[in-house]
């Protein structure tokens, strides 16, 4: 006779009771994106990671990729907009980034700039897991020129938009430098995003693409 | 006629070999107006800046006349670039150029043509711009309950009910009650 046993029916409601729990409570409570913590947002401290790499000629960056959260996706040139401050991407287009194209080429000795969106209209887009991003992750991007460049998180922090350090994020750099920016810092319904999540990175390598 | 930019994917391949100015570029917020297809990089330079252009327009052809004659730079070739289906090209702005917005064109062997605009500055007129302040970069889409989610737990929780139900069921069968 095939009769299930009172111990199937026990395990899979078990399972269904600890499932469905765990998708109500995270499926209403909408926590946002991570956040990166204090300590990501001071300086890495210098070490095996941190070593520098000579800088590269200035070539159009095509694509970026982010291993550690799993970020792949073209790049579009931005410009500014009408009150000075970075354009970004067509918000549509989930996963695509983009990068400041009248600054620093990604390579190029000097601060090189990509932004993206954390989420749009329909949910989480290109760089909603950013501010997951730790001292010594890796950042590559692929240039024009048959490249790689290789960069190395140094810092990710989280800025107000009220008090926005400009130099510190925009400023020019003496050796490679990349700002990987997106959204983030709480959010509420009347002002939106209150900041930016920065990650601060430098060029460790170059390699040709793959 | 489309913003490439914002618009069409294809722009998004970008391709385009280094090149030897970065400083100089000009203060102008506004983004330089596109013709269909043809990349300018930098799209502001200053009078004897080496330009690349790169489209994607020629895509069969493999290589594609270019003409920057408005600017006093003549014609030049573009052939083919290490990314796929696009040719790339560079020109030298004269050094007497005058400031102002010039359209570059590029015609391939088929008949499809190309073209964008190049702003020139004034040397010296003013430093790379940085951006400032932060980036508008999120509309708050990924916050909030995530309705599919909530009915897929709902959904588990119904079965897990069930299961329940059903064991008390058989447990009152085996006690005679």
């Amino acid at each position: 006779m095939h009769r299930i046993s009172n111990r199937s029916i026990a395990l899979v409601s078990v399972l269904a009771l600890c499932s469905g729990a765990w998708l109500v409570h995270s499926g209403t409570s909408g926590e946002g994106p991570p956040q990166p913590s204090a300590a990501q947002a001071a300086p890495a401290r210098p070490g095996a990671g941190s070593r520098e790499a000579a800088g590269l000629a200035a070539s159009v960056p095509e694509r970026i990729r982010v291993p550690s959260i799993r970020v792949d996706a073209p790049l579009t040139g931005l410009g500014l907009t009408r009150s000075g401050s970075l354009d970004v991407p067509p918000p549509e287009r989930k996963n695509l980034a983009g990068w400041y194209e009248r600054g620093t080429t990604p390579g190029e000795p000097g601060t090189a700039i990509v932004a993206g969106h954390v989420d749009n209209a329909r949910g989480p887009a290109v760089f909603y897991r950013l501010g997951a991003l730790r001292h010594g992750d890796r950042i590559e991007v692929d240039r024009a020129d048959g490249n790689t460049a290789v960069f190395t998180v140094d810092a990710v922090a989280v800025y107000s938009s009220r008090d926005f350090p400009d130099e510190k994020v925009y400023g020019p750099a003496a050796r490679p430098e990349l700002r990987v920016i997106t959204c983030g810092g709480g959010w509420s319904e009347r002002t939106g995003y209150r900041g930016n999540v920065v990650v601060f990175a430098h060029l460790t390598a170059a390699r040709p693409r793959r | 006629m489309r913003q490439v930019r914002m618009l069409a994917p294809a722009a998004l391949a970008l391709g385009a070999a280094g090149l030897s100015v970065t400083a100089g570029l000009a203060a102008a917020p506004a983004r330089a107006a596109e013709g269909p297809g043809l990349r300018v990089y930098p799209a502001t330079a200053e009078p004897g800046a080496t330009v690349t252009v790169n489209t994607a327009a020629c895509a069969e052809d493999g290589a594609a006349d270019g003409d920057a004659s408005a600017v006093g730079a003549g014609a030049f070739t573009l052939a083919p670039s290490a990314h796929e289906e696009e040719v790339i090209g560079q020109f030298q702005v004269p050094a007497s150029a005058q400031p102002g917005t010039y359209e570059i064109r590029a015609s391939c062997p088929s008949g499809a043509e190309a073209s964008g605009d190049l702003v020139l500055s004034l040397a010296g007129a003013g430093e790379a711009v940085h951006p400032r302040g932060h980036v508008q970069s999120g509309v708050g889409g990924a916050l909030g309950p995530d309705p599919v989610q909530t009915t897929a737990g709902v959904a588990a929780l119904a079965v897990a009910a069930a299961g329940g139900t059903w064991l008390l069921h058989r447990r009152a069968q085996a006690t005679g009650i």
